[in-house]
């Protein structure tokens, strides 16, 4: 049975294709992919899902790796060999507040989706601050008066500015990952050890 | 009316699967001269949580008492037995247990295990019996298919004392080589030590494998008198297993422990059909000295659950139906024990008949019952 990929949808997926294509994997039937969220090639099969997903998929053992952002291992905590880095997908942790507004002097109100780390970060500092739990576009609870600032990954820090936002903080630094289910990688030792292999080589190459 | 998430109800094929998994376990623990222990479901925290068992509250099912403590589900067998033990005259070596444990850490609330606990016995004695114990019951699960891994603490433990490195940072290191996080654990060491050191403890991480991987480290460590006696214990185990029949054993030399009390071998079993943990196990003598004592234990348990799910019983019994009324209960009961080795139904309409090999009605004929197969 072919080992089984689970890659995270979007950017990450794009990046990764990249990189594997360096390392003289034929990426085209997953660049063609269309809609398939489940493609097999002569080597392995992948399957496409949402970041957090991936984490799930490869820790019950249904993906034998997978590739996914260090933010999500880091908010989610999976039971999983967290294998090493990968040479693409940086990004940083960041605490922003709105421009030219202070922090208020009692508790601070903070909205985020990693609420596990925002709120690990400020027991780190010893202080206690309301996390407001968001979905997406963060950006906007300081804006519309839901928090006083936002813990959120930032690449560029172009979305930030154009909301109006700067970085207070930064403090966590990440990139894409390879993980791998923690029986799998024993018990198909033989068959994961090449293209493991194969990455880091990628990584020694860049 | 709505279960708690994570607990549910079980029917049929589960629930026979898991109390044939229990049978075939006592079986073989009589045989192997076991004997039983079992201890109370509910529990003060303490014995769990304290500095020598190391257990994390937050993922005990617990509560306050009226005193004003907390009690807990039992979230581990081999903690609860080490109390009871200490009780215990020192001349009994082996005990089994089976019954549930309850963790939030896991999925579903309730699992179930069997194990074993071996006590004041000279270390490869001890840890060979665990290791044989575990052969000889999947053998018997007809379970054929698995992968047994060894580890020992001892490696992490003399690899990193030159390095000097405090609890937080050992902690660290530990948590990245639980999680095979290359990257961390060399910027880990490296900032405490040379890159040859850092290297050295990096390779742990991708220091797993059959025996080629003992032989390989046979002759790194050949100068270092611990893990070359490490090395070779671990080899003599993994050749007890190899000669007992056992095809696939393994070894991670970067394994390191879950629990503080872990102190030595590791045992880790898995099914290479799913890929599941169908046991694990070790030695942890330094569990005891929570109690002052100084004693040899090892012991390991399986996850019957898990087994239970692989488990593919043959039904070979003939099913039969006796079709009787009221009146003619008490004959049918009768005619029942006649069927030996045969499961046995007495209904009182024929409706269900299709779901037996026999179907027998019992008919009244001048005043005396008799019996028809239909």
């Amino acid at each position: 049975m072919k080992p089984t990929i689970a890659l995270t949808k979007g950017r990450v997926e794009k990046q990764f294709l990249k990189f594997f294509a360096s390392l003289s994997y034929d990426v085209e039937p997953l660049i063609n992919k269309g809609r398939k969220l489940r493609v097999e090639t002569d080597d392995f099969l992948f399957v496409f899902a949402k970041g957090v997903d991936v984490t799930t998929y490869v820790e019950h053992g249904i993906a034998d790796l997978g590739i996914v952002g260090e933010d999500i291992l880091a908010e989610f905590q999976p039971d999983v060999y967290n294998l090493f880095p990968l040479p693409f997908g940086e990004c940083r942790m960041a605490l922003a507040k709105e421009k030219g507004k202070e922090w208020p002097e009692g508790k601070r109100r903070i909205a985020s989706k990693y609420t596990n780390i925002t709120k690990e970060y400020f027991k780190q500092k010893g202080e206690s601050v309301e996390i407001f739990k968001l979905e997406g576009s963060v950006e906007l609870a300081p804006i519309l008066g839901l928090a006083d600032g936002i813990v959120d990954i930032v690449e560029t820090g172009t979305t930030l500015k154009e909301n109006g936002l700067v970085v207070t903080d930064e403090f966590m630094h990440f990139s894409a990952r390879c993980i791998a289910n923690r029986s799998s990688l024993k018990i198909k030792r033989n068959e994961l050890a090449k293209v493991i292999e194969a990455f880091q080589r990628g990584l020694t190459v860049k | 009316m709505f279960l708690p998430a994570g607990s549910q109800d079980e029917i049929g094929q589960t629930v026979d699967n898991r109390s044939k998994a229990y049978e075939i376990f006592r079986q073989v623990m009589i045989l192997r001269n076991y004997k039983q222990i079992s201890t109370p479901v509910v529990e003060f925290a303490d014995t769990f949580t304290n500095e020598y068992a190391g257990m994390n509250l937050q993922n005990m099912l617990k509560w306050f008492n009226r005193e004003g403590e907390i009690e807990v589900l039992r979230p581990d067998w081999t903690t609860a037995i080490a109390r009871a033990l200490v009780k215990q005259h020192p001349s009994e070596l082996k005990w089994s247990y089976q019954g549930s444990v309850f963790r939030r850490d896991k999925d579903g609330i309730e699992s179930r295990q069997a194990g074993i606990e071996i006590v004041h016995t000279p270390v490869f004695l001890g840890e060979g019996e665990s290791l044989l114990t575990a052969v000889q019951y999947l053998k018997e699960l007809n379970i054929a298919d698995y992968l047994i891994e060894l580890g020992h603490t001892g490696i992490f433990d003399e690899l990193t004392a030159p390095l000097q490195l405090s609890d937080q940072e050992l902690d660290q290191l530990r948590e990245a080589m639980h999680d095979k996080r290359r990257d961390v654990v060399f910027t880990i060491v490296n900032g405490k030590a040379s890159k040859e050191q850092a290297d050295e403890i990096t390779a742990m991480v991708d220091a797993f494998g059959s025996f080629d991987v003992i032989e390989e480290y046979e002759v790194k460590w050949k100068d270092n008198p611990r893990l070359l006696e490490i090395i070779k214990h671990l080899k003599k185990l993994a050749t007890l297993l190899t000669e007992r029949g056992v095809k696939d054993v393994s070894v991670d030399l970067g394994r390191v422990k879950n629990l503080p009390y872990y102190c030595g071998t590791m045992f880790r079993g898995y099914l290479k059909e799913t890929g599941a943990t169908c046991f694990s196990g070790g030695r942890y003598d330094k569990l005891y000295e929570q109690f002052d004592e100084s004693i040899s234990a090892v012991g390991l348990a399986f996850d019957v659950d898990v087994l239970a799910d692989h488990l593919h019983i043959e039904e070979s019994y003939e099913r039969i139906c006796i079709i009787a009324e009221e009146a003619s209960h008490a004959y049918a009961e009768e005619l029942r024990h006649t069927f030996t080795n045969a499961i046995v139904d007495i209904q009182y309409t024929d409706k269900d008949k299709e779901k037996f090999d026999r179907v027998f009605k019992v008919i009244k004929e001048n005043d005396e019952y008799k019996v028809v197969e239909q």
